[in-house]
């Protein structure tokens, strides 16, 4: 299938990538797990240049922060002890869906974001977690908000080094839900949400992220701003799911219709925010 | 065409084979003789092609095959050793757990990489360590029960 490939190269380093990525022009790609880029079968593709040697697979804290390395798998991220802690392991919940076992031993979370799809499961968590993502290119390095990550659907900016998600609010609560023809199937809808309630029960601080509903993976702020201030409660929720309705663009495909996937969008959300004002966590 | 080496271990045997740069690691195996190696949805889908790279189920339709340099690769063909089956390989003879065998290789190696790392699995582990493998004769269920008869080293 690739028999137009001409060169396949295993960088060491970054720098090294990006050289090769700029030598080889647009007939240059960068592979990790393959699950996408082979699948895709592009035959314009020239050079591969594979950054799973590139010094990119890990987890570990920065500062106060949580880094991940561009190509650390599914696996790693479902079975590690540091996210399985954070946020409730909504993170890892996420991860743990993304494909069969072998894929998840492939598949990387720099390629779930760089693939750009707006089903990517890890997407909507990083989303309800305000995560950065650090690009890098021939000037040097910067970090950017992975909601300015997206331009379009399979639209994506240079190559991604990291994942940088910040110290969640205390206490928070937190929910990832999916819903697709079986566990590990991609996403028909998904969704994300981050809650932190205040002495009074009311919601001090919200995140809303739907994915497969829009042409990127999104936040619903204008939900997330409704439920400020206000006790999680059923009227309250019944508000907000009317204003995701509002805020989602969903289209009709082989796997869904617009307006099924409208519909689920209220149900994943309501069972998201019910599931975190019931402070039970993210079953893992 | 442009070719390129790669070395690397097959059951426990090293290689070096000349490959084209796009080469899938599936194609190369097969190329080389490693039938059990078998090649189905080629979009990591049915899990056919399942081989241990690192000790680790990976489909190997989605791998190219110069990313295996290094590695140390486990195809079916490498679990038996000195004409001894593998006890998952009897678990699975005495359940009656093959039928056309088309997926048989995959579902062991799934089975293999999940016993090394945790010996006595659950029900639902089992289950989810073979959910990325399709059987379209059989089902599940003599699969499973071949797998947790195996952990429980009676093989029956």
């Amino acid at each position: 299938m690739f028999d137009t490939v001409e060169a396949f190269y295993r960088p060491d380093t970054v720098r090294e990538a990006l050289r090769l990525l700029q030598n080889g022009k647009n007939r240059a790609r960068v592979v990790a797990g393959g699950t996408d880029l082979v699948v895709e079968g592009d035959r314009s593709i020239r050079v591969l240049i594979d950054i799973t040697r590139a010094g990119l697979s890990y987890i570990r804290r920065k500062g106060k922060a949580c880094v991940i390395g561009a190509t650390t798998t599914m696996a790693t991220i479902e079975n590690s002890p540091a996210i399985r802690a954070l946020a409730g392991g909504t993170l890892a919940r996420a991860a743990a869906t993304c494909g069969s076992v072998q894929i998840r031993n492939m598949a990387t979370l720099g390629g779930n974001l760089a693939n750009g799809s707006p089903a990517a499961d890890t997407a909507t968590p990083l989303l309800a977690l305000d995560a950065e993502v650090v690009l890098a290119d021939a000037r040097g390095r910067r970090r950017i908000p992975l909601t300015e990550f997206y331009s379009g659907p399979r639209k994506t900016k240079t190559l991604i080094v990291e994942v940088a998600i910040p110290v969640p609010p205390r206490g928070a609560r937190w929910s990832f839900q999916k819903l697709g023809r079986t566990e590990d199937d991609i996403s028909l809808v998904n969704a994300a949400a981050g809650l932190q309630l205040d002495s009074k029960g009311r919601a001090k601080w919200v995140r809303i992220a739907l994915g497969a509903v829009a042409p990127t993976p999104i936040r619903a702020v204008n939900a997330e701003k409704l439920l400020l201030g206000r006790k999680v409660d059923r009227s309250a929720l019944a508000q907000v799911c009317d204003e995701v309705e509002r805020e989602v663009r969903p289209i009709t495909d082989v796997r869904a219709s617009a307006e099924y996937r409208r519909e689920m969008c209220r149900v994943l959300v309501r069972r998201a925010l019910e599931e975190c004002a019931a402070g039970t966590g993210c079953s893992l | 065409m442009k070719t390129m080496e790669v070395r690397l271990h097959v059951n426990g045997e090293p290689k070096q084979w000349t490959i084209a740069p796009g080469d899938l690691l599936l194609d190369v195996l097969r190329r080389e003789g490693y039938f059990g190696v078998k090649r189905g949805c080629e979009a990591g889908e049915c899990g056919a092609c399942t081989v241990l790279v690192g000790g680790k189920p990976i489909n190997s339709c989605l791998m190219f095959a110069a990313q295996a340099e290094g590695a140390e690769v486990l195809t079916i063909e490498g679990l038996a050793h000195g004409g001894k089956l593998d006890p998952l390989q009897e678990a699975f003879l005495d359940h009656g757990a093959v039928q056309c065998g088309f997926c048989t290789p995959a579902m062991i190696l799934n089975a293999k990489a999940l016993l090394n790392r945790n010996p006595h699995p659950s029900e639902d582990e089992v289950r989810e360590a073979l959910a990325g493998t399709f059987c379209r004769c059989t089902g599940f269920r003599k699969p499973v029960e071949a797998v947790l008869a195996a952990a429980r080293g009676s093989g029956r």
